[in-house]
């Protein structure tokens, strides 16, 4: 009965077809642990503390840039390849937007308007300091034409969203 | 990992093996904890700001109407041209289809040599020049020393 008879990770296993003597099978976790080191190496290189405050969809390239602001909490406009996207919800698409002559984007000011108006209405009834900040957060993909940012900006200054945060990625 | 003593006379050799097992305990714990705090896609952001009607952004221009250099960057489909008062650039155009970055670094310093104090400057792309050009040539221009970025129609 000593075939469990283990110390820790070390089994001893009966041989007794051959010799009488215990033969002893021991575990190589060595290269299991250097897998681990490594492993914990790299997911401290990536991690953060912060948290995830911006999300968003893995098939939206943004831009790189070397620019190291963090990312802060506001409504988002989304700018995939062919959709205008506010907080979610479709209110364009992008190859109208971009045939249409004027800058305005009606769907989209009327979402910021009711946004703005909510938060102004957030803001009368609390005491903080929350409210209407006039920050909009923009994602839209590298690919798409300065034209379609622009009549987006033009829309969000119409609305009173003057800060405006482009969201780009941080190379590796 | 093994240590062999020959003890005494009895020239018995001992295994002493170092015991992993917390160590590989503290990993496995550690590794599921890192692996839900890391962050894949590491995000930043660019702020811009419009300028406003009224009341805060005058006040600051007035105070200080001597930091005002106007500089004027416009991204065409061919390749960038500045413009700004008391300079003359040449238009920096494109070589084999890619933009001309190192050049128009150039010139933008030569404005900051000698305007030190200079820290706008506006960019008026063209309608068709992609979004991802400009997000480079803000970041050369916040590398330079013009950190206020203002996008131009």
């Amino acid at each position: 009965m000593d075939i469990f008879e283990t110390n820790d990770y070390t089994f001893h296993v009966a041989n007794a077809t051959r010799s009488k003597r215990n033969t002893q099978i021991t575990l190589k976790l060595t290269s299991m642990i250097d897998m681990f080191t490594i492993l914990l190496v790299f997911l401290l290189k990536s991690y953060s503390a912060e948290g995830e405050i911006m999300s968003v969809s893995p098939d939206l390239k943004l831009p790189e840039s070397t620019a190291q602001k963090s990312p802060q909490t506001a409504s988002i406009v989304t700018v995939t390849e062919d959709l205008i996207l506010m907080d979610g919800s479709e209110v364009a698409k992008v190859s109208d937007v971009m045939r249409s002559s004027v800058n305005l984007i009606p769907r989209l000011m009327n979402d910021l308007k009711r946004k703005r108006q909510l938060s102004e209405q957030v803001r009368a009834i609390s005491t903080s300091d929350i409210g209407f900040s006039g920050k909009i957060s923009i994602q839209a993909d590298r690919e798409l034409p300065y034209i379609v940012i622009k009549k987006i900006i033009y829309t969000c200054g119409q609305v009173g969203f003057n800060d405006i945060m482009l969201a780009v990625t941080k190379p590796d | 990992m093994n240590l062999k003593k020959s003890i005494g006379r009895e020239r018995r050799i001992k295994d002493v093996d170092v015991n992993i097992i917390p160590v590989m305990n503290i990993f496995l714990l550690l590794i599921p904890f890192l692996l839900l705090t890391a962050a894949f896609v590491r995000l930043a952001i660019v702020e811009i700001s419009l300028p406003t009607l009224g009341k805060k952004r005058t006040n600051q221009v007035q105070e200080k109407p001597e930091n005002l250099v106007g500089i004027l960057l416009s991204i065409k489909e061919k390749g960038f041209q500045l413009k700004s008062p008391g300079f003359k650039f040449k238009p920096v155009n494109k070589i084999n289809n890619q933009y001309n970055y190192d050049k128009i670094i150039e010139q933008l310093k030569q404005i900051k040599t000698r305007h030190s104090h200079a820290e706008d400057i506006f960019i008026a792309p063209e309608s068709e020049v992609k979004y991802d050009i400009i997000i480079k040539i803000m970041d050369r221009c916040r590398e330079i020393g013009f950190p206020n970025v203002t996008l131009a129609g």
